[in-house]
């Protein structure tokens, strides 16, 4: 199973933290080096572009279809996952309104349970109980914070993939 | 015809269909069990134009995964949205990049299907239900037969064709 990225926005749809895993191509991935290679560095003016825009439509569609969903199935509803051809959404909100989205590849088994592994065991306990991180995120600071973000890459890496 | 090849899947619970125009406007709509909620035309109408831009956004939000160790400063940029910029593949290159396929919500599950054309179909069905595209296959051969040749049916227009409702109601309700 691939996971191509990761983000989480807060209750005032800011995306506060997001992270894209790119896999090598299959015709190089014999050659040495890293499995992951974070989006930033791989330069480009466009990459950058693209992953900043990307995080902002995510947040549309999620936004989009949880209301098309709580509409139709009613308020305890909650949308759960979504595939097209070419990859699957999977959608974890909390009850404080943070939202975790994950985008993998088509095949991958409903991720509902992972991301709320991600929610208790990573979030809360190295985010939410760090008392110098902030409540709020305003201007995107966002999640700044290393043993979040090195325990969830040892997440993604070791038992999603 | 057989019995047994009419209903492949036994019980099936389809609550309802919806029939969006290449344009985003919602031409058909149908109730065929409770287990939704109903909502008022306008809201339907609202829903349809929701879901067509979403569909869009969601062909175009499809990861890129870069081919080589090429700058991607000198790529050009993909047009249309099918094909992937240079430089770049889709996770599943053999195949176009779609919009949303398929929707699970906790309640019940989402399926659409876009002929070549653009029309959307939309069936919500129950999350238990197995091979929704025999449905699908069926609903699109169903309105290729009454919709699209009856001589008075206008392109892009509400489908106001009763045999097309009769026959689609008393498919999908005979088979549940």
């Amino acid at each position: 199973m691939t996971v191509y990225s990761f983000y989480i926005f807060d209750r005032h749809a800011e995306c506060i933290y997001k992270r894209r895993w790119l896999p090598r191509p299959a015709s190089i991935a014999g050659k040495s080096g890293q499995s992951a290679t974070p989006a930033i560095s791989a330069g480009g003016g466009q990459t950058v572009r693209a992953t900043d825009d990307d995080s902002k439509l995510v947040f549309g569609t999620v936004f989009s279809l949880r209301n098309m969903v709580r509409k139709l199935g009613g308020d305890d509803d909650n949308f759960v996952a979504f595939n097209t051809s070419q990859y699957k959404l999977h959608y974890y909100e909390t009850p404080t309104n943070i939202k975790f989205v994950m985008l993998t590849d088509t095949k991958s088994p409903s991720m509902r349970i992972a991301l709320q592994q991600i929610y208790i065991n990573l979030y809360v306990e190295y985010v939410v109980k760090n008392p110098l991180s902030p409540v709020e995120h305003p201007g995107g600071v966002g999640v700044n914070n290393e043993l979040f973000e090195e325990s969830l890459e040892q997440f993604v890496t070791r038992v999603l993939s | 015809m057989r019995r047994a090849s009419r209903y492949p899947l036994g019980d099936v619970t389809v609550f309802s269909l919806i029939i969006i125009n290449k344009a985003g406007g919602l031409i058909y709509q149908r109730e065929y069990q409770a287990g939704l909620r109903s909502l008022s035309t306008n809201d339907y109408l609202v829903l349809a134009g929701t879901f067509h831009g979403v569909h869009a956004i969601t062909r175009s939000i499809t990861p890129k995964l870069p081919l080589a160790q090429t700058s991607p400063a000198t790529t050009t940029p993909g047009g249309g949205g099918s094909a992937p910029p240079a430089g770049y593949s889709y996770p599943n290159p053999g195949i176009a990049a779609s919009g949303l396929e398929h929707l699970e919500t906790e309640k019940f599950r989402l399926t659409c299907f876009q002929t070549l054309t653009g029309t959307k179909f939309l069936l919500f069905t129950d999350p238990m239900t197995g091979n929704v595209d025999t449905i699908m296959n069926k609903i699109y051969e169903l309105y290729a037969d009454y919709v699209m040749k009856n001589p008075f049916y206008q392109l892009e227009m509400p489908v106001r064709c009763e045999a097309f409702d009769r026959h689609l109601g008393a498919w999908l309700r005979g088979r549940t």
